[in-house]
This record gives structure tokens, sequence and C-alpha cells, in this order.
């Protein structure tokens, strides 16, 4: 990329200069344009889109809304009963082969040690592909909400893939959490808990009772269950004491066992929760104190919290919080109930919009609105390999959150000029679909064409705000098409478009930049 | 419309902004609709800053005990059998204390008298959540409920109405930058310029129009991003010394903060991280393993960051800081758990170096204990601010009376 020289800095000083004083002329009100500029944009109704609370439902629970997904959810019978659907049918076997295409991720613990100990593979390298396996199944599952719900428990269960050898037991960690992210919580937590990956992670995988390592002990009261604030530093140090004797093999099979002879036996007591634990073999006390965690208020408004941060907004309306809270202590830690009951709140009526996408939905959006076609790949520069790294350009590859907190998802975590330059470049690659270019079918701008030879060019803009932002072209959204194209808004298009290549660069780019992209 | 907001990225303009706007264009304010994009006048939007302040996050809890080590008390060696570094492998020796031999490369700093270390800071009572004891160390503002962090208020507290003056290394803002005042943040200069600007000379006109008028969240950050590619393009014509540092991510990216700092575009404070400092398990020995390694690429990288400044190195203070220290004992897996106390590197401008500052506790061999704080972090903080700039430490630290630490020039 070229460095801006002097002259050209002057030169975009002025144009934004002027760009703002030009934009002072212009009125901010609805009304008709005059004859001198018109910005009204085109009514392509022909393009169908969902209303408004359809959008914004499909929209946090999908990783954009192809024409396709829209047809679904019509064929459904609205965005709740689609959204039931989708509960009800996450296992039925339609997403479980997707986008196989990275044979490492299906080798045992010892084979990936192997591999990497002689240098034919190292682990980061697999757990890439581990991530571009994901990404990819959110691009092309029919199963969004499992995908995304996975995604959910995932980062609130994070454990980074990059992490000293952790690799060797990841990808099984994270298949283990998609298979449990729409069941019961108290099924999930031992799952991910006690999980090899988990366990390794922490350091509870070399504690033992002489000195029990605390990390894993509290990171499951104050991250995975109760909250920071809700248990006590004694309440930490039994923790860590129960979960003491889960180890692995570690350096040759990995395989994971328990030793009782590592296990900090005698009475225990986390809040509640006491246990004389004189059994060497501690596996039925962590079972018991594992359910009373799961079950506990504190946790039951923890995660609600973070259910309603997630996907309401980033300000939680206590009342909901505590309603989910008691509906998930009401059905026995079930997950599914407490999403059917957000969706269907008022609080998540008003919250249309509120949420901004994160690298991650960023880029699976992209590829999915823009109908990129993505094949198995055959090199590095193939786009299902690249997508990776296209995620991580806009700051964060996934997985690589660096602590077991789990990634933010707060909009002001991702709304840092940084991001923003980065994504306005990805945004404009996409758009000329100049790279990726390996493995991948961009959709033809050709077919971008609304069928109909009196479309004109306001028409086309209204189009492409329908199907990139799923809602009619904005005035502000027109104005800035014909700004970057030059072509004034009543020009006709014919079957054969008129519009070069770089126009349609230019008019993707724009319309993929424009604020309403960005929000979710 | 986001009114009243401030917690979001989407806070409202500020007046400072919103008359650097004004003036540039000629455009008229009204309300919080009308922003800034990068209108200034070509030479006249940044003003160079007098002082710099580079706020280096060892995020992870870092051990202090292991980076400037007690030999004086003979507690440390006896909690820490195996992970211990012993007396007399201890460089910058004083008659208590010593630094690690990994930190090597900042004896010259420290003999020059451009290097001292304050022990036994932190929080003013134990927090041992990373994720909390961050953000109450980087607010800095117990009393408030607001989100704002304390080197927000410092740049805002200065003159100069540039989005440069607060600078985040990486891909968001930590939150001790986090507030009313816009900042920007890259994860290296090269980085800085809008895709797609070639050969498109609309390009920028186009994002202006549906960008300059936005409430949304990502609003601020591209105002900030846009004005922010012009007024950093000097720092792009400096040269490039990444070289010079140790190959790793902080290397980089101090590379990049000493660019910027050169290019004098009127930068003020800048935040870095480095990580992971977070040694549950396996610290390692004096030669070798995490902690040595990590002491090692810390110490080169500021070594190096000190003799990258040029022209404006007598303007540079850096300090580090960690959201807490680790405990006194080590634990069954030669690491050490989450603990309170820890030790603050102050380099740079208006330092009093080569000492080591604090007031000693005394360590326990216990389970529970801690390096006690008898030095609240914001001490030290305030005294660099007082020291180097004109910005008031009760406004950048509300609520708060610190106690002399005589770390800096001038304190």
């Amino acid at each position: 990329m070229t460095t801006l020289t002097p002259s050209r800095r002057q030169a975009l000083r002025l144009a934004a200069g002027s760009a703002l004083a030009a934009g002072a002329a212009v009125s901010t009100s609805a009304a008709p344009a005059s004859a001198k500029t018109s910005y009204r944009p085109g009514r392509y109704a022909a393009t169908p889109i969902l209303d408004v609370q359809a959008r914004h439902l499909v929209n946090r629970f999908s990783y954009g809304i192809t024409p396709e997904l829209a047809a679904e959810v019509r064929a459904a019978g609205g965005h709740l009963a689609w959204f039931d659907q989708q509960l009800a049918t996450a296992y039925d076997g339609a997403a479980d082969n997707l986008c196989d295409w990275w044979p490492d991720l299906h080798l045992d613990a010892q084979d990936l040690w192997a591999r990497h100990s002689s240098g034919t593979r190292i682990g980061y390298r697999v757990m890439q592909d581990y991530a571009r396996r994901v990404l990819m199944r959110r691009v092309t599952s029919r199963r969004q909400v499992l995908e995304v719900m996975t995604e959910f428990w995932e980062n609130h269960f994070h454990v980074p893939a990059q992490v000293d050898n952790v690799f060797v037991h990841r990808t099984n960690y994270g298949e283990g959490i998609r298979a449990k992210a729409l069941g019961r919580f108290d099924e999930l937590l031992p799952a991910a808990v006690l999980h090899p990956a988990m366990v390794f992670y922490l350091g509870a995988s070399i504690s033992t009772k002489y000195h029990p390592n605390e990390n894993l002990g509290r990171e499951l009261l104050e991250l995975h269950t109760l909250g920071v604030g809700n248990y006590s530093e004694s309440d930490v140090k039994d923790s860590a004491r129960i979960l003491t004797g889960f180890t692995m093999d570690h350096f040759a099979t990995w395989k994971p066992r328990y030793e009782s002879s590592w296990h900090s036996t005698g009475p225990v007591r986390v809040l509640e929760f006491s246990d004389s634990n004189a059994d060497a073999d501690g596996r039925s006390v962590i079972q018991r104190y594992l359910a009373y965690l799961a079950h506990h208020p504190a946790t039951a408004k923890r995660l609600a919290g973070k259910l309603v941060s997630a996907f309401v907004s980033d300000d939680p309306a206590t009342e909901l919080v505590d309603r989910l809270a008691r509906i998930y202590l009401e059905n026995d830690t079930a997950i599914v109930p407490v999403l059917r009951a957000l969706v269907r709140s008022p609080e998540f009526a008003e919250a249309v919009d509120a949420k901004v996408r994160d690298p991650e939905r960023d880029v699976v959006a992209t590829y999915r609105l823009l109908g990129a076609r993505v094949a198995a790949p055959t090199s590095d520069q193939s786009a299902a390999n690249n997508i990776f790294y296209q995620v991580a350009s806009l700051g964060l590859a996934p997985f690589m959150w660096p602590r077991p907190d789990g990634r933010p998802s707060s909009n002001q975590a991702w709304c840092s000029p940084t991001r923003v330059l980065a994504s306005l470049s990805l945004h404009w690659s996409m758009a000329s679909a100049v790279w990726p270019s390996v493995d991948v079918a961009f959709r033809p701008y050709s077919a971008w064409l609304p069928i109909g030879s009196t479309a004109q060019f306001g028409d086309l803009v209204d189009h492409l705000s329908r199907l990139l932002l799923h809602r009619p072209a904005s005035q502000t959204l027109l104005r800035s098409c014909i700004e970057i194209t030059g072509i004034p808004a009543r020009t006709g298009l014919r079957r054969r478009s008129p519009l070069a290549a770089s126009d349609w660069t230019r008019l993707l780019g724009a319309v993929l930049d424009s604020p309403d992209f960005y929000q979710y | 419309m986001n009114t009243t907001d401030q917690t979001c990225c989407g806070p409202r303009p500020t007046r400072r902004g919103l008359l650097r706007g004004a003036l540039a264009s000629g455009v008229a304010v009204a309300g919080s609709t009308i922003v800034t994009l990068g209108a200034a006048p070509a030479g006249a939007a940044t003003t160079p800053a007098s002082s710099v302040l580079v706020v280096l996050s060892l995020r992870g809890a870092a051990d202090g005990l292991s980076l400037i080590v007690p030999h004086g008390d003979a507690t440390y060696y006896a909690a820490r059998r195996s992970i211990a570094v012993s007396a007399d492998r201890l460089i910058a020796k004083d008659g208590f204390f010593g630094m690690h031999p990994a930190m090597a490369p900042l004896l010259p700093l420290w003999q020059a008298g451009r290097l001292a270390a304050v022990h036994a800071t932190g929080l003013p009572m134990p927090n041992r959540s990373h994720f909390s004891a961050m953000e109450q160390v980087e607010d800095a503002d117990p009393g408030s409920a607001a989100r704002v962090g304390w080197l927000n208020r410092l740049i805002g507290a200065q003159p100069g109405t540039s989005a440069l003056e607060g600078l985040a290394l990486g891909s968001s803002i930590p939150t001790s930058l986090l507030g009313p005042e816009p900042v920007m943040s890259f994860p290296d200069v090269d980085a800085v310029r809008i895709g797609g600007v070639d050969g498109n000379p609309r390009r920028v006109q186009s994002l202006t129009t549906q960008w300059q008028r936005a409430t949304t969240p990502m609003a601020a950050g591209f105002r900030a991003a846009m004005s922010s590619v012009t007024d950093l393009s000097p720092a792009e014509a400096e040269p490039d010394n990444a070289a010079r540092y140790p190959h790793c991510e902080l290397g980089n990216a101090l590379a990049s903060v000493a660019r910027t700092l050169r290019a004098d575009v009127g930068v003020s404070a800048v935040t870095v991280d480095s990580g992971n400092w977070d040694m549950h398990t396996g610290l390692g020995q004096a030669d070798r393993g995490w902690m040595c390694r990590n002491a090692a690429e810390l110490s080169g990288c500021i070594a190096a960051f000190f003799n990258d400044l040029g022209p404006v190195t007598d303007r540079v203070t850096l300090v580090t800081i960690s959201e807490f220290g680790r405990r006194v004992q080590e634990n069954a897996t030669q690491g050490l758990d989450h603990g309170w106390g820890n030790v603050m590197l102050v380099a740079g401008a208006g330092v009093r170096g080569g000492k080591y500052y604090g007031r000693w506790p005394g360590l326990q061999n216990t389970l529970d204990a801690d390096l006690t704080v008898t030095t609240d972090y914001r001490s030290v903080l305030a005294e660099i601010v007082a020291s180097r700039t004109t910005a008031s430490t009760s406004t950048v630290f509300p609520g708060f009376k610190r106690e002399r630490v005589g770390v800096m020039v001038g304190q």
C-alpha cells in the first residue's frame, strides 16, 4: 500500500473540508428534493425484506440475512416461529458435516502432539484450522441459532487456542460445547470445566493437594458461574481443593485421568455447599459441587445478565435479567426457555440495531451478504484459509482473546479507530472481489442488477440496501453512492450493465461501510 | 440518537472538538449533530505536546517480587524455594533490593539516573479478579459509576484539540483512555490509511457523507480515524526502527510509538500492553523460563524505545503498571496465585532514577500472604502528572489525596 504523500494529504484535507462545507448547505430534513439535487432514494419493492422486528431478531441470532434466510423466515411463518423452529431442529444433523475441509481436526491428542513435536504440523496451525472451520460454519450453516449460541458459550467458557499445548484438546472442547449449547447449563458446566482443555489451560492438571493452584477454582466462581463479589477468598481455596485430582498424561498421550492421590480430602465449604469430601476420589463431590453452582441464584443472574448484554443491549435492564434468571431456575437451568422469553420481551423489541458487529460477525456477514461462495481450500491463499487472517486484521482472531473471561460483547470494545480503518480495508477488498481470490466465487456484478429495464441508479441503490442492509436506502446512503460513483440518481440501467467493475466496487464498498452495516 | 450515553463509544463531541471543526471549516455548530471530520486546514491540525506519558500495562498481574527482588527480606527466600532469585544474581543492587538479571538491558538507563522503581504499590484494597481490578485501576475514580479512564481525564485537562492526543496501541481502547475526549488507536503506524482511497478521489467524500452526522456507537471511532489519517502522515514519514527492538509484539508497538512521538504530532498520552504475565504455573528460574523471558523482552523493549526517541527523548516518561501483584508464597506448580502489592517502573523525563522507592511492609510466609500495598498506585501516577503536565491531579484522580513518593523531579 502506498504512503500518503504530502500533496495527497493536502488533497484529502481539502476534500474533507469542502465536503463538510458542502454538507452544511444540504438540508438534513426529509423534505422532497428540489430539481437541482435529488436525494430521494428509489423504492425497489421487488426486493422483499422482513419487517423491522423480524430483521432485528434474525440479525441477532444469525450471521446476516441472506435472501435464502429471509425466505426461510417467511416460510416458517414469521421470526418467532422461525426462532422456535431453529431451537427445535438445532441437532437434526443438517449442520453436522459442514465445511469439513481440515483433516487435522479429526486427529486425536496423541497424533496432534506427535506431529507438533516432530515439526510436521505445529499446534498453532491446527488451531487456525479450527477457527476457520468455525467461521465457515457460521457462513454456511442453516442452523444459524445453534452457531450463534455455540459462539456465546464457547466465549463464556473461553479457552484461548494459542496457549501452550492446549491445541491437543481444543477442537474436541469446542465440539463438546456445540453439542450442549442449547441444552441445560448444569450439563454444559461440567462438560466445559472438567474438559481436559480447560483443566490444562487453567493449571488444574498439575494442581495437587500440597498447595492447590487457585486458577480454575477461582475462574469457575468468578467467570463461569457466580460472578465477582459473590464468593470469598476462602471459597476460592476450597473450590481449588475440590478440583484437585484431574490430570492427564502430559507430553505423551495427553489422555485425561483422575489421580486420587492428588485429591485434597477433608471437609470443603463453598457458600452453602458443604461436603465431608472424605473419599480420595473426589469426582462425585465435584459433580455435586458443579450442580450446586449451576443452580445457584447468583449464577442464574449472571448468566441472564450475559445473555441480555450479548443479545439485547449493553445496558441490561434489571427487570429483564431478574425475570430470565427466574425462568432459568424454574426450568432446571435449561437454556431454551430463557432464550424464548428473551426474544419476546419488550426490552428486546426496543433494542433494534443496538449492537455493533465485532470482527467475527463483520467478516462472516460480509461473506454471507455478498453471496460469496467459498470452496474447499487448496492453498494458503484460499478464502477458507484466508478468512482467519481477515478476522485477525479487524482486531482479534477467533479464540485468541488472551484471558479466560472471553472477549467482550460490549459495543465499545469494537469501535476503536483501529477497527474502523481495518474494516474499511476489508470491506473494500471484498467489494472489489480482488482478495481473497482463490477458491471463492463472488457474485458476478451483473447478478446484482434488479431485473427490469426501467430501473434507475436510485433504484439500484435501494435494491443493494435491501440486500446488504436489509432495509430501504436512506437519503444519506443514496447521496453517498452518487458521490462516489458520480452517477446521478435518475440514470437508467440496462440489462447489460453500463456500470464498470470499478463502479460496482465503489457502490458495494459504500453500502458495506454505511453506519447501518456495522449495527445489528 | 445517543444524547446522554457516554459509556459506549458514541459520546457527544466535546466542546473542544466542536470548536476545532467549526473554526476549521466555518460550519455553524448546532447542538450535538455537527462534528469534525478531518476538516482542519493544512498544518493547523496538531500542536506538539510538551510532555508525553507512556503507560505500559503488564497484562495478567506481573509478579513484582520477581522483577525487583527484596533480597534483604529473608522471607522471600523461605516462601519461594524453587523460584526465588538468589541475591548474587541480582543486578542494580542496593542493600535491600535488586533487579532480576534478565533486566540487564535496563542497566544503562538505571545507571544514567533515568529509571526508578516504586515497590509495594497497588489498589487500596486487594482485588484478585483480573478484569475487575483492571477496571478499578484504569478508571481510577471509585466514587463514580461512569466508565471514564484517568488518561482520558488527563488529556481533557490539557490544552489541545486533536484526537491524536490520546493514543492506544492495539485494537481496542483500554479503560484508562475511555471517555468523552476522542482518542486514536492503531496496531502500527503503517496501518493508518483509508482502504480504497487510491484511484478513488471521491471515497473520502462519500464516507464523510455517511458518517458526519452518524450517532451510532461506531461514529466517534470513525471520526477519530478519519481525522487522524491525515494528522498521522508525518509519523509514517519517520524511519521505522523496529529492527533495533527485541523481535516481539511489544517491540513492534514501541517502535510505532517512537515513530509517532518523533513526528511530534501532538500525542501526549499513549497506552501499550505487554502480556501475558499470569504466571500461575512454571514461573521459571533466574536464567530460564517464563519470567526470565518476559523480563528480558520487557527490558530490551523499554531500553530500545528510549534509544529511539531522538529529539523528543527528554519529553517522554514511561511508567509500568499491572492490575495486581502475586502471592508471596509459591504454589505447588512453581507458580504464584493472585496477590496484591506490586512494583511500578518509572523511566525517562523527570525521573529521579537509579533508586528504589516505597515503604517496605515486610513479607509473611503463609498461604494467604500478599505483598501489602503501602503506596496507592495513584500516588505514583499523580506525581508523574504533577511533575510533567499542567493538569490538576485532583481532576485526573477525583477524590484522591496523594502521598509524596519522591520519584519525580520537583515532587
